[in-house]
């Protein structure tokens, strides 16, 4: 996962604000948050910019294994512990009775399940860093003390 | 829904999909607990003098072992049914036996202490509903007991608990190691130095009553500060505590004597120690260490540790343990030199220098009954599995018939 | 730069304080087979502290020895991946820490599983087999020479 200053580096650092964003560092923010798109910078589109474009634009390619929202289950690193299961705020909304009170889920609405003793994630557009209200949401992350679960 | 025997939070809300009468795929339970469910590799075959037998055989033979011993030994029990445990102790009255089992050397003394009612104890479900400070003392959870965080204590919404443990609930880890558990505990670790648990005590009871401690001053008042105001507070004690305080356990009765708020409960590893502790409790008044003659004596030296290091037994039956995977190297001298009876359902090392071995059905997945969960709840035990195994509680009956 | 035979040759030791704990992985090997590679290769090690491996001379992969009045041990060691105040190295519990726990305790019953101290040196004997903890107690320091 590349860092704020790695993004940064590679805009025009105009402060345009075409993007929305006050400053070239708040559009980089926003990238790696996956709130921006890369072509949403006016002037990166243009040809002068053309290698840090596909610079950043590879920067921001999802590893391979991971979801629409970026997310990926190192499963050999999994305890299978359900840490995730009980804190993931959408399992508790989908899933209250079981899921939200610490059992296993009662339903199919969850996004995360334990199946042979590594944890594995669906309904992925469930997730809150997904949609259009999207949020940078760590609720499964925090819970997880071996970083099995992480974002790119 | 099957219950789960990978540790003594006993998971009853387990899915299994069974073929070919194995456990092929385990939904909701942890890496430790699907290990368990799906068995291990090397099923144990009877054998007498480590040729292959028949099973009535075997058992034939390890009741005239034990017969013929003049101070024979029936150890393990920790991976045993309530019902087995029970049997297990008939036959140990009819032998006029040595009986002990893993909590002799684990958490024995404080279910001890919980048994006669020296802690505040309370059930996990208590935990769920209610707790808003969880102390892990010297335990890592996450690795030993691994959805106790998830299923009871900090990260489930319970009854005056619904807000989600980042508001209503606070983790503090206490411990040697950085362990996972205390990772998760994040601001509220407190490292100790190995064998420093007591000291640590002192300075929390020391805070407690307003006493500057002298080291770690801050922390340590503020720890104080955050267990007097707890409304509903736990300690899970793990091994790493107890081991350390093992020659003064009272300065944890008296820390929680201190705190009426809080529960103390000790963190089982071994799916049904607790139900062995029990159930000797209930027919002895000891929860481990007893000799029957015409009444249970207790003593030290009916500690499996105590008994090999002073070659006072002549015979030593083990079911639901591995005593040569955990003891004390040195001793596996002697243990090898007297006649072994193992009952399990697998091959362990314990297995590998026995006279006899007898093959059980892996309990509460091929044959049922009923554990006791970490804090003294009975969980019925599924067995699901079809299978052709006698049941350890069926192999003690058989062993007593032929006495 | 060829291997540096004399630091072999002097191998110094070091007394080291060890305590055991659980890790799951190794759990969950023990529950397949405790026979298996997997449980040998997670329980066969010592893990410490960056600053304690730098001042005896210890480097992540080296085979170690591990001695003291109880039992003799080769196992492979390991820099903690954690934050370590170091003075304090980890093993989990296994047949090859056990190896190294007193059976003298006092008459009460319970070892000292969580509270070990050994010497500590450099080998190039191989890592200490189950067979060889279980069946030959002692043999390994037989095979030294």
């Amino acid at each position: 996962m590349p860092t704020v200053m790695e993004l940064y580096k590679l805009l025009p650092k105009t402060n345009c604000k075409k993007c929305g964003e006050s400053t070239c560092m708040a559009f980089a923010v926003a990238l790696l948050s996956r709130k921006k798109k890369v072509s949403e910078c006016t002037p990166i589109i243009e040809e002068m910019f053309k290698k840090d474009r596909e610079k950043l634009e590879s920067l921001l390619l999802p590893s391979s294994g991971a979801g629409e929202t970026g997310m990926i289950v190192h499963t050999e690193l999994c305890t299978g512990c359900s840490n995730c299961v009980v804190a993931c705020p959408v399992d508790v909304a989908n899933d209250p009775r079981g899921a939200g009170t610490g059992g296993a889920p009662t339903n199919d609405k969850v996004i995360f399940r334990v199946v042979d003793g590594k944890v594995v994630a669906s309904n992925i557009k469930e997730c809150r860093r997904f949609g259009k209200n999207r949020v940078l949401c760590y609720a499964c992350i925090d819970p997880c003390p071996t970083g099995a679960i992480e974002f790119v | 829904m099957i219950t789960c025997t990978g540790c003594s939070l006993l998971c009853d809300d387990i899915d299994v999909v069974i073929e070919n009468h194995r456990i092929k795929e385990v939904r909701n339970a942890c890496r430790r607990g699907a290990a368990k469910l799906k068995g291990c590799r090397n099923r144990l075959r009877p054998s007498i003098d480590q040729t292959p037998a028949d099973i009535d055989t075997s058992i034939k033979r390890a009741a005239l072992i034990l017969k013929n011993a003049r101070s024979p030994m029936l150890y393990g029990w920790s991976n045993s049914t309530c019902e087995a445990q029970s049997n297990g102790i008939k036959l140990a009255k009819k032998l006029n036996a040595i009986i002990d089992d893993t909590s002799s050397f684990c958490q024995g003394l404080l279910i001890e202490k919980v048994l006669k009612k020296k802690f505040r104890a309370c059930s996990l479900d208590d935990v769920k509903n209610k707790a808003d400070v969880l102390v892990y003392w010297g335990s890592d959870a996450q690795d030993s007991q691994p959805r106790h965080l998830s299923r009871f204590s900090y990260f489930p919404r319970g009854e005056s608990r619904q807000r989600g443990y980042e508001e209503d609930r606070i983790a503090i880890a206490i411990d040697v190691r950085e362990s996972n558990t205390a990772k998760i505990c994040k601001g509220h670790f407190y490292r100790i130095p190995l064998k420093g648990d007591r000291e640590f005590i002192l300075s929390l009871t020391g805070a407690l009553s307003g006493k500057v401690p002298k080291h770690d001053a801050k922390r340590i008042l503020e720890l104080a500060d955050i267990m007097k105001k707890a409304e509903f507070g736990a300690i899970f004690v793990g091994i790493g505590l107890t081991y350390s305080i093992k020659d003064d356990v009272d300065i944890l009765v008296a820390l929680g004597d201190m705190l009426p708020n809080f529960h103390i409960l000790p963190m089982v590893g071994h799916y049904n120690m607790r139900g062995f502790n029990e159930a000797l409790f209930k027919e002895t008044g000891f929860v481990n260490r007893v000799r029957f003659d015409s009444t249970a004596v207790h003593e030290n030296k009916y500690a499996i540790v105590e008994a090999l290091k002073q070659k006072s037994i002549d015979a030593l039956l083990v079911t639901g343990s591995d005593p040569l995977s955990c003891l004390p190297g040195s001793m596996i001298s002697y243990l090898a030199s007297i006649p072994v009876i193992c009952i399990d359902p697998c091959v362990t090392l314990t297995s590998k220098i026995s006279k006899i071995t007898i093959p059980s059905a892996v309990s509460g997945i091929e044959s049922g009954g009923s554990a006791v969960r970490m804090d003294g709840k009975v969980i019925e035990l599924s067995g699901i599995v079809e299978n052709n195994y006698l049941a350890d509680t069926e192999i003690l009956s058989r062993i007593m018939e032929e006495l | 730069m060829g291997i540096d035979v004399g630091k072999f040759l002097k191998s110094p030791e070091f007394e080291i304080a060890i305590t055991t704990y659980r890790d799951i992985f190794q759990v969950e090997a023990l529950e397949y087979d405790r026979f298996g590679e997997e449980y040998r290769k997670l329980s066969a090690v010592i893990i410490m502290s960056r600053e304690d491996m730098k001042k005896m001379g210890i480097k992540t992969g080296d085979r170690v020895k591990l001695i003291n009045d109880h039992g003799s041990i080769v196992v492979e060691a390991r820099e903690s991946k954690r934050e370590e105040p170091g003075g304090i190295a980890f093993m989990v519990n296994s047949p090859w820490s056990s190896a190294l726990v007193s059976d003298d305790t006092g008459g009460k019953g319970i070892p000292e599983f969580k509270n070990i101290t050994a010497r500590i040196s450099l080998t190039k004997n191989d890592i200490s087999s189950l067979e060889n903890l279980i069946f030959n107690s002692g043999e390994v320091e037989k095979n030294e020479r």
